[in-house]
């Protein structure tokens, strides 16, 4: 009996106190956030935006820690080692198997509109500007002053450059003020120290290596305005494309090369000339290669998966765009990359400098290309690295940034792999960090093809020019760009295989413009140039007949950019089927993305008249 | 012969017998080793509250470890020890009846320091846990503590439950209960539901005491499941010694 009491008394008692336990527990869990924070003395609050990156590879900018812990608050790096604790409240990012870099900088660009918010999308943080207009920078530059902008890359920029009436840098539709005499140097000079400039850039160029003639600043010019900068403490950029114009440049003073030359393979003395000044140069080898017709890197690095996800519809085109064909440098990037490799060997500091958003370039994006081939010219992937963190911070004083260090500002680059191996692991990006921030790296949506309803008719062209589907059919020439080309269309009696009609072009292809064309162009998408999805026909036929001329068909998508593809036909005197493979428009062209093709003369013939009839793909 | 000496051996024969029975010594360290292995340190990255995967599930697995080492060592072997009439013929021997209670609770502390030892050691090798030596410390008094309300818990299983249906229900308590309380995955990954329903498991009081060590509790006095587990001791005494008196009605009755 008394062992039953003992029981229900040592019963009651452990309910009693489990279930006061349970509602003790249970009110703290329910308490008002700062009443439970009180209550919770084992986690202390957070400091503002605190976070660890642990187990990090780490490039701190001139070197690597195998394995490592960064601490970062309000937005600064607070310790960075291998044996550094995380303090309680901050966050952790997990990085093993992953490598840390500074946030990127990139040397040579031309930044307007969104260019500074696409750049940090692929790890550029800082953006180093060779020529812009002088507000836009301005504007930046009060942002900037204000605090650490988290959304887009720093602009650090010359401002208007320095360039002879009519000469190269007056031709982008910014009116900018020009000089031609030594003696107006120093105002010219002032002014832009006044306008905000960061450092100075000349142009040194006659464009003479482009197969132009275009004016240009007088070395005495050029010297004058090297020596007004420095007068006001500003360092000197000088863009130059000969070798010769470079030793003058640097004879000058010039502190810095915007672009390497790549008309020699060697220059002994450019090399010694830059070690005795202790100049530098941003080679920009990926507008070397893009200028020089080389746009395979570009199309390649558009097409890498990691990097891919986030290139922008504009950005895809323009880098698949190419330098107008006589623009093209004779030499290429052989020369370029020679000329780099002696100049490391030679201590001459190397920065990485895209030139975007030159044709075959893009913001941010670019700096990759530019790091693989600096890399391919001979820099170790660890000295590429440094070319764009460390190196070109250090040339512009930005005292800020470039390097992992305590103090300095948390602009972070997270990496899959090992790009100080690996130079192209850059491409694999998981985060980037700006003061602190994690950047916000929106994927561009997709303007998806719409497929489209269709046996594989186009026109039969009995009566008219209407088209089973698609926006119809319209002439097209080379005046939108500036061309003279002419051409006209209209229904004739009498076509292929007895049918009733078919359509005659007739028209005159004038010389004077790059890419001349004219001649009746098809739209595909139910508006002219939206994509659509032909990409289960194989072929693209059509009957024609002519005057004995070679004519093209320029076929449009949006995987080729601005640039359309070509195959050529002959029209002779009887009708003939001509059918054209779909794939035969190159690699790649597989019809998924069609927006439109267009039947042009071809160069040179003045006066055409041919004609087509049954148009379908199949 | 003293008393004290008496459970001394009581105590060491105990031990040596479950060692010498891997039966019971290899899942008792095995699974929590096992467990902690797969799903904190290989599977575990890291996770963003301050706290590491490899931190947070020492905790959790080392209260998993120790509540299996009680319920198995008290529960387990005394309704097989019962059924053989082991505990019986204990009682003609010149011993203080109670001592092979002492004797098991000796082999439920042993076994659960050795299992929080072994995770300690895996968790430092392999997780890169790191802790100032002031949470290490009570971080293994309270796992090496909380075999006390477990072993009583099993001592009152042990008293109920039939020699073979021990293992099994058991175990049906155990796991199920470890899971609810957040010892294999955190408790903020269960839905609501099953979170109000942990509050009423002592598993998840015992968990949520060691992760508070570690600074990642859910907040919440320390003493609200100190008082819980304290309650559940009392509670599982008095079930052994109904449970206990209900056996012994049945044997001599």
């Amino acid at each position: 009996m008394r062992q039953r009491m003992l029981e229900g008394a040592l019963g009651a008692v452990g309910i009693v106190l489990m279930i006061a336990g349970i509602v003790a527990h249970q009110r703290a869990l329910t308490a008002p956030p700062g009443r439970q924070a009180s209550a919770r003395q084992v986690v202390p609050a957070a400091p503002p935006r605190a976070f660890a990156i642990v187990d990090a590879r780490v490039f701190d900018g001139t070197s690597v820690i195998d394995r490592a812990t960064v601490l970062v608050e309000s937005g600064k790096i607070k310790a960075i080692g291998p044996q550094v604790e995380v303090p309680e409240g901050f966050a952790v990012v997990n990085a093993y198997g992953k490598t840390l870099l500074p946030g990127l900088i990139d040397a040579h660009t031309h930044a307007y509109e969104d260019a500074l918010q696409r750049a940090i999308v692929f790890g550029v943080t800082t953006e180093i500007d060779m020529f812009t207009d002088a507000r836009f920078a301005a504007t930046q530059r009060s942002e900037q002053a204000r605090g650490v902008v988290t959304t887009r890359a720093d602009l650090v920029s010359a401002g208007t450059l320095a360039t002879a009436p009519g000469g190269h840098g007056t031709e982008y539709g910014i009116a900018i003020p020009t000089l031609t005499r030594p003696d107006e140097a120093q105002a010219f000079v002032d002014a832009r120290v006044a306008e905000g400039s960061d450092f100075i850039k000349i142009i040194y160029d006659d464009a003479a290596s482009y197969g132009l003639k275009l004016p240009a600043l007088s070395r005495e010019t050029m010297n004058a305005v090297v020596a007004a900068a420095h007068r006001r403490g500003k360092l000197v950029m000088v863009h130059v494309s000969t070798s010769q114009a470079a030793r003058e440049a640097i004879d000058a003073g010039a502190d810095g090369l915007a672009h390497i030359v790549a008309d020699v393979a060697s220059d002994k003395a450019l090399m010694a000339l830059m070690q005795l000044h202790h100049s530098f140069v941003v080679p920009t080898l990926t507008v070397i290669a893009s200028s020089a017709g080389d746009t395979a890197a570009a199309r390649v690095l558009a097409a890498e998966p990691v990097l891919s996800t986030y290139v922008s519809a504009t950005e895809r085109r323009t880098l698949n765009a190419a330098f107008p064909s006589r623009l093209r440098a004779s030499h290429g990037l052989q020369n370029a990359s020679a000329l780099v490799g002696d100049l490391r060997r030679a201590g001459v500091p190397i920065l990485a400098g895209t030139d975007a958003p030159n044709p075959g370039t893009a913001h941010g994006l670019s700096i990759h290309q530019e790091l693989q081939l600096l890399v391919n010219a001979g820099l170790s992937p660890v000295e590429a690295l440094a070319a764009a963190t460390s190196v070109p911070a250090g040339i512009f004083k930005l005292s800020d940034r470039g390097r992992i260090n305590v103090g300095l500002r948390a602009d972070l680059v997270l990496v899959d792999g090992d790009p100080t191996r690996t130079i192209t692991d850059t491409r694999r990006i998981a985060t980037v960090w700006k003061g602190g921030v994690v950047v916000e790296r929106p994927v561009p949506k997709a303007t998806a093809a719409a497929p489209v309803q269709t046996h594989g008719l186009v026109s039969e062209f009995e009566a008219d020019t209407t088209a089973a589907f698609g926006a119809g059919w319209q002439i097209s020439t080379d005046k939108i760009m500036g061309g003279t080309s002419e051409a006209s269309m209209r229904i004739v009696p009498g076509g292929a295989s007895g049918s009733r009609g078919s359509l005659e072009v007739t028209g005159g292809i004038k010389p004077g413009s790059m890419y001349a064309w004219a001649g009746p162009m098809f739209f595909a998408g139910p508006t002219p140039m939206a994509p659509v999805d032909l990409s289960r026909f194989k072929s693209l036929t059509f009957w024609t007949k002519g005057d004995g001329g070679t004519y093209r068909v320029l076929m449009f998508a949006t995987s080729l950019g601005r640039i359309p593809a070509e195959q050529t036909f002959t029209a002779g005197p009887q009708w003939r089927e001509v059918v054209m493979p779909i794939a035969g428009f190159g690699p790649q062209v597989n019809g998924s993305d069609l927006q439109a093709f267009l039947f042009s003369g071809g160069q040179g013939q003045t006066s055409f008249r041919f004609q087509i009839d049954d148009v379908r793909f199949r | 012969m003293s008393d004290l000496r008496i459970y001394g051996l009581e105590a060491w024969t105990e031990l040596l017998k479950v060692l010498r029975l891997p039966a019971y010594a290899l899942p008792t360290i095995g699974f929590p080793a096992i467990f902690y292995v797969l799903f904190a340190l290989a599977l575990g990255g890291r996770q963003a509250s301050g706290t590491s995967v490899g931190t947070y599930m020492l905790a959790t697995y080392g209260a998993f470890g120790v509540m299996g080492a009680s319920l198995f060592g008290f529960g387990v072997s005394l309704a097989i020890e019962r059924a053989q009439g082991w505990l019986l013929l204990k009682r003609s021997m010149p011993a203080p009846p109670g001592a092979w209670i002492v004797g098991k609770l000796a082999v439920s502390l042993a076994f659960s320091l050795a299992v929080v030892v072994v995770l300690s050691t895996l968790g430092v090798l392999f997780g890169h846990v790191r802790m100032p030596l002031g949470t290490w410390v009570p971080l293994v008094a309270v796992l090496v503590a909380g075999a006390l309300p477990f072993s009583a818990f099993g001592l009152a299983l042990g008293y109920l439950l039939g020699p073979n249906s021990a293992p099994a229900v058991v175990n049906l308590i155990y796991l199920p209960m470890a899971f609810f309380s957040g010892m294999w995955v955190p408790i903020e990954m269960l839905p609501n539901v099953m979170k109000q329903v942990a509050l009423c498991l002592p598993a998840y009081h015992f968990a949520q005491l060691a992760l508070a060590i570690v600074g990642a509790g859910r907040g919440g006095p320390a003493w609200s499941h100190v008082l819980f587990l304290v309650g559940f001791t009392l509670f599982s005494v008095a079930l052994a010694l109904f449970a206990y008196r209900r056996d012994e009605g049945v044997t001599f009755g």
